[in-house]
């Protein structure tokens, strides 16, 4: 009864293990706490054994049928969900949710729309077409009444005489204020009411409106012209006319260049106009922001592809190549720099227009800037680096050997379950004798083994898998005993026949085991033998390779050792430091305890005020501070906020400080830009991003690596010579620098957003080296 | 039953239907809060909508590379903005929705000014009310009473605000209301009218036990709003007020610019959704370790980073570091300022007394603690007066009532007038007149043993002794043992089986606003 398995095989609840007891599912925490247990609490219970039974027999079934189909996953993943809200509902444990409800009235809204627009589109395209007849023939050089005649033609004016008063504003006609026409619609105004429609405006519509009515099926095309005398008869009759010149082009003026219309008419070609030039106008914002999208669903595409790759190549996996992922890890950093360079390019559009932008163009611009910086932090900050090559080759070393001392204890542990079984098999006693007794030494070892246990070795998770079968028969053999006891011959004929099942089974999976054991046995023998001898070989290697490199004074190379490339000494001196840090940290740690002497001092106070804190254990012992009555009364001489003694207020406070001191703006862009410039002027002229990638470029180590030494990750005997290999690590270096400056310049403009002055300053000084750094480096390369 | 996840889902919506590009969302006054309170900017930002603006606001530039989503209530008011809006539009397409019902007229009139055709989407999404938290809705309505009986528009406004939580839910509920509350009984009416009238909105699937909707009174229970709360989310909602989950942080002694106004929201704040129902002393613990935690992320000092292996553990941790030092310094400002002000207005003590007047029956002991505490230099005006209140409350027909040398004793205090007829005022809201069931001496015999054992047992935390009576209300609702006399069905229906699934409590206060009597949160099922 080593570990019960209730549930996981019907796929529900949680999986129980440990010592459970089959009927209670209490977990004992030994085998013989749960012996005692059993017999204790359930011996007597009769009521239930007859149930228990029958579905035990039901699941050793059920357990049997699915090991001999050897069903892979027959486990299911049920981890328990931890709740967020201890008080209260989680609103995460009710269910799912749908949307609520929503109607629509999008077709009653398209109904009504329709016949308005129809309406409406009528109208338009009678204006234009009048607009065109009206421009169809040659004005500047056709007198009055020949154009007065046409124009009358168009359209049928309105009677002078039905209109005694402006329509639009009430004033009466007379000689002085006279009648004129609209030429579109023919209704009359006075001349204060009047508007023209210039030739170039009408020319506009006209072509763009033709344009538009190529579409085919259009109601307007087919709308014949209302009154007769056809444009293109218009055009041929000019020459003759132009000669004549008339006296009532001096009472009138001549309408060369313009239409007069009224004002109802032109509002509806104005409004015709701006729908035209919105129509093929696409502002400056949409276009870059257009790519900036692109980039960034680029950069969701690339980002997650790239960390697998970099999580795989960080734990010595060789799924991927690193030669590869440098590359993607370039082609998402250079969307990034686009991203970054195309919002900024937004926001600054149209900044130094002389009439500035409306506020509320401006205020979109900082929105999509603001939009890209986050999502700049949010995924470049989760892009982790990547091992250099001897890293790398490094870390897949460890991998090997971890690997194969796993197999090597897997194989141990096959053994002994082997040889144990074996025996236990030999002396496998009648079952109504004394089974348990014998099962008693096994179960740990048991648990032992599935502890050891991995997840690719077929032949061990069988082993495992194939305990509860055993398990089942302890507990029908148990089970048998009882019923004997209790002298119930119908269930003991029911037991025994399932026990019997359940053997012939197990016998049959132990023989075929032990066939499958033995072979592999052999295999593995061999396996080992050769990876024995590829080890020793590995290690004389790297004994000759690292050898030199230690040795050499060369500058670069200590750097190298800095950067953990190996990580021996680096590490442990790291774990150094840590543990000095940590302890004083830890010394002090009950002085931070004393801010809230509310928490503490209720060791002291009445068990009445105990009461409110009940919950509350005191931290650090430190009871002895307030004998007060009530515990917050302390803090009345010692705020929060002001408690020297604690570390960590020290901290919030000075940033605090910090930040009100140092001249605080809120616009982040604005320094945004000043760092950019101060780093333009830090590291070589031109834009850093521009510079960076042109070293990147020339420098790929990867690249190098491969064509130059190819030796050095392979077959470290070729690469001897210094000269050759020297090279190689200060490029790799300078990547992984060129990674740090990345990674810094995004918290530096990170600090800068929240204000965080000091972190920026230490931020810059870091930069500031590290660029210094790189320089050097370039020019020992040169 | 999630009433933030329906919102949410409802405005995700509305921008998944707009397609790409950048958007724009306009909204009403209401309707700002409504968003608001459910996402956050940077969390809208991502999801392309960058700007954010008012369908009444006259600053708004022609921006026709702008898809607008419209979400307004449907006033007449937002009505003629729309109008106005789709007579000279000023992007390039509209996506209209309206948060509740609207009537067919003005869908007209409204197509009929979209000669542009502009508009692209116009639905009814029914998010016509403020999700506090999960299982918390407010449609932060102020006056909603004159004397006894609704306000009228509040009325309506209230019936909306219910039915849209109702459709936001998919649930066509049984109502059941508070008898001795005539403003209950109307609004029952009126949203009963409601899914009558809308049967069809109202049709959804049929569950075994259909939902209910419960209606009480806030006057049943005058007692609960008047007494400190000790678990956090009450206790900041009631210290330093929360807004739409804000907390105005600016009267705070010595504060920092950037912690003027800070927000709670358990969606966002893991510490504050694990912490919310904690009691202070919890609290301080958690934010304790908070702190340690905190400190053993914060890279190794603000000093210099000195070697390259320095610069990346400290690269590595500095997206956490950031998350959480803003964390740390909220809750540590707030918890900070909590305890000052428990401190300096002497809550605990003052609490003690509250809750002695509140949870047990001894006159003299009680107004000698009440007299006790009103003596005390230190104690605050609006404390005073509470206590007052509670007494009054308390002991309002007691044979040796002392009310009039207590307040005697205010007057004394120098606590003003208008703080003095709220005491009045209180009794007149709440008083034994008003009230339905009876709040403090339980009658039935098992309460009554309930309570002895209780006696017998002593309390376990002075503070936290009394339980509301929506605590007992619910807790019969469940047990099926809510008596239909106090609390009947609306209509003619016998269905006995009732499930909780909705408690609104609506009405707040008449004119006569006493303090610290808006619905409390915490205390929910």
């Amino acid at each position: 009864m080593a570990s019960g398995y209730p549930p996981p095989f019907e796929g529900t609840g949680e999986v129980k293990e440990g010592f459970l007891c089959p009927l209670c599912l209490k977990d004992l925490q030994s085998f013989y706490q749960l012996q005692d247990h059993y017999e204790e609490e359930h011996s007597g219970d009769d009521r239930h054994v007859r149930g228990q039974l029958k579905n035990l027999v039901q699941k050793a079934k059920k357990a049997k049928d699915k090991l001999l189909k050897r069903d892979g996953d027959d486990r299911p993943d049920t981890g328990s969900y931890e709740s967020f809200y201890y008080g209260g509902v989680d609103p995460y444990m009710w269910e799912p949710q749908e949307l609520g409800a929503t109607r629509s009235h999008v077709d009653y809204f398209k109904k009504h729309r329709a016949a308005r627009i129809d309406h409406y589109v009528i109208e338009v395209n009678k204006l234009i077409i009048r607009l065109e007849k009206l421009t169809s023939f040659d004005r500047i050089n056709s007198d009055a009444a020949k154009i007065r005649a046409i124009e009358k033609s168009v359209v049928s004016w309105v009677n002078d005489s039905d209109v005694p008063f402006c329509p639009d504003c009430g004033n009466k006609f007379n000689i002085r204020n006279r009648r004129h026409h609209c030429r579109l619609c023919g209704s009359i105004m006075c001349r204060r009411c009047m508007e023209f429609v210039p030739l170039p405006l009408a020319q506009k519509l006209i072509s763009g409106t033709r344009e538009s009515l190529c579409v085919p099926g259009s109601p307007v095309q087919s709308q014949s012209p209302p009154a007769g005398g056809g444009g293109s008869g218009m055009g041929s009759r000019r020459g003759s006319i132009s000669s004549l010149s008339s006296v009532t082009s001096m009472l009138e003026e001549k309408d060369d260049e313009k239409i007069r219309c009224c004002h109802h008419c032109m509002d509806t070609l104005l409004k015709r106009q701006q729908k035209l030039e919105e129509k093929d106008h696409t502002p400056d914002i949409v276009k870059l922001y257009e790519r900036l999208r692109m980039c960034m669903d680029k950069v969701d595409e690339k980002a997650p592809e790239y960390i697998r790759m970099a999580e795989s190549l960080n734990a010595g996996e060789n799924t991927y190549n690193l030669d590869t992922a440098g590359g993607l890890r370039l082609e998402v950093q250079k969307y990034y720099e686009l991203i970054d360079a195309l919002s900024k390019k937004i926001l600054t559009l149209n900044a130094k227009d002389d009439p500035p932008p409306h506020p509320k163009a401006m205020q979109l611009q900082r929105m999509i800037r603001y939009t890209a910086t986050l999502f700049v932090q949010e995924k470049l900050l989760g892009l982790m680096s990547l091992p250099t090559k001897e890293k790398y080759e490094e870390l897949k070393e460890k991998r090997k050997q971890e690997q194969e001392k796993r197999l090597q204890q897997e194989r141990l542990a096959a053994q002994e379950t082997l040889k144990k079984r074996q025996e236990s098999e030999k002396n496998r006693p009648p079952p109504s004798t004394n089974g348990e007794l014998l099962q008693a030494p096994r179960a740990p070892r048991m648990t032992k083994a599935s502890g050891w246990l991995p997840s690719a070795d077929s032949g061990n998770s069988r082993s495992e898998l194939q305990d509860p079968l055993l398990q089942q028969i302890e507990n029908i053999q148990s089970f048998l005993r009882q019923a004997r006891e209790a002298q119930r011959t119908d269930e003991v004929a029911m037991l025994e026949e399932n026990l019997r099942q359940l053997q012939d089974a197990y016998d049959q999976q132990q023989t075929s085991l032990a066939i499958a054991l033995s072979q592999k046995l052999a295999e593995e023998e061999s396996l080992q033998q050769g990876e024995i001898h590829r080890l020793k070989a590995r290690e004389r290697e790297e004994r000759e390779h690292w050898g030199p490199a230690v040795g050499s004074t060369q500058p670069s190379v200590t750097w190298e050792r800095c950067l953990g490339i190996s990580p021996t000494e680096g590490i442990q001196d790291e774990e150094n430091t840590e543990g000095e840090e940590l302890t004083p940290k830890a010394d002090r740690s009950p002085s931070s305890v004393r801010a809230f002497p509310a928490l503490t001092s209720q060791e002291e106070s009445p068990p009445r005020l105990r009461s409110l804190g009940g919950h509350v254990t005191p931290p650090g012992g430190e009871g002895q501070n307030s004998t007060s009555l009530n515990p917050f009364e302390e803090e009345d001489s010692t705020p929060v906020e002001e408690d020297p003694s604690n570390p960590f207020f020290e901290d919030i406070q000075r940033e605090h400080k910090e930040v009100t001191n140092g001249k605080k703006e809120y616009n982040p862009f604005d320094e945004d830009e000043d760092v950019r410039e101060e780093k333009q002027a830090e590291t070589a002229p031109g834009n850093p991003f521009e510079e960076e990638e042109e070293d990147s470029d020339a420098g790929n180590p990867f690249l190098e690596a491969s064509g130059n030494s190819p030796g050095v990750s392979t077959n470290p005997f070729d690469g001897d010579d210094d000269g050759e290999v020297l090279p190689d690590v200060d490029i790799i270096e300078e990547e992984l620098l060129l990674q740090q400056i990345d990674n810094i310049r995004a918290y530096i403009f990170d600090a800068k957003l929240s204000g965080r002055l000091d972190e920026v300053e230490l931020l810059s000084e870091n930069l500031r080296e590290l660029q210094h750094t790189l320089q050097e480096q370039k020019k020992k390369k040169h | 039953m999630n009433v933030t996840l329906a919102v949410k889902q409802y405005i995700s919506k509305m921008i998944e239907n707009s397609g790409t590009g950048m958007k724009v969302l306009l909204m009403d006054r209401e309707t700002t809060s409504i968003v608001s309170v459910v996402y956050t900017q940077s969390e809208i930002l991502q999801k392309e909508v960058y700007l954010f603006e008012r369908i009444d606001s006259q600053s708004r530039d022609n921006m026709k590379h702008l898809k607008a989503i419209c979400f307004l209530r449907p006033t007449k008011e937002n009505v003629e903005h729309l109008i106005q809006e789709l007579r000279r539009p000023k992007y390039s397409v509209y996506f209209i929705y309206f948060s509740n019902v609207i009537s067919k007229s003005e869908i007209k009139a409204l197509a009929e000014a979209d000669e542009q055709e502009v508009v692209a989407e116009v639905q009814e999404f029914y998010g016509d009310f403020i999700a506090v938290n999960p299982h918390l809705f407010s449609l932060n309505l102020h006056g909603v009473a004159r004397g006894r009986s609704w306000e009228s528009s509040m009325l309506s406004r209230c019936t909306q605000g219910l039915t849209s939580v109702l459709l936001a839910l998919k649930k066509c509920p049984m109502i059941r209301y508070q008898l001795s509350s005539d403003m209950s009984k109307r609004l029952a009416e009126s949203v009963k009218q409601i899914i009558t009238k809308e049967y069809e909105l109202f049709d959804f699937r049929k569950t075994e036990v259909p939902p209910l909707l419960l209606i009480l009174d806030r006057s049943d229970d005058a007692i609960t709003p008047l007494l400190n709360q000790w678990t956090y989310q009450a206790m900041v909602h009631e210290l330093l007020g929360l807004n739409n989950n804000r907390i105005d942080l600016s009267r705070v002694p010595g504060i920092s610019k950037d912690l003027k106004e800070v927000v709670l929201s358990a969606e966002n704040d893991e510490f504050y959704a694990n912490n919310l129902y904690l009691n202070f002393g919890e609290i301080g613990t958690n934010i304790k370790n908070l702190m340690e935690d905190f400190q053993k992320k914060k890279p190794k000092g603000q000093q210099k980073l000195e070697s390259i292996s320095d610069m990346k553990a400290f690269v590595d941790n500095y997206p956490q570091f950031k998350k959480m030092s803003g964390t740390v310094s909220k809750h540590v400002t707030v918890v900070g300022e909590l305890s000052r002000l428990v401190s300096e207005r002497q809550l605990m003590e003052v609490s003690e007394v509250e809750q002695e007047l509140a949870c047990q029956n001894d006159h003299s002991n009680a107004q000698q603690s009440v007299r006790r505490l009103l003596q005390n230099p230190r104690l605050s005006e609006l404390d005073a007066v509470r206590l007052v209140m509670l007494y009054a409350l308390r002991y309002e027909r007691h044979s040796s009532n002392m009310l009039p040398a207590l307040m005697d004793e205010l007057s004394r205090r120098g606590v003003s007038e208008r703080h003095r007829k709220m005491v009045k005022s209180v009794v007149e809201y709440g008083g034994k007149r008003v009230r339905g069931s009876d709040l403090i001496t339980p009658t039935d015999a098992v309460a009554i043993t309930k309570q002895f054992f209780k006696g017998l047992s002593g309390v376990e935390n002075v503070y936290t002794q009394h339980q509301p009576l929506l605590h007992d209300t619910l807790d019969q609702l469940i047990k099926g043992r809510l008596k239909d006399s106090q609390f009947p069905y609306l209509g003619a229906s016998s269905l006995r089986d009732s499930f909780l699934e909705e408690v609104m409590s609506a009405t707040g206060q008449s004119g006569d606003r006493a303090q610290g009597s808006s619905g409390r949160h915490g205390n929910r099922r």
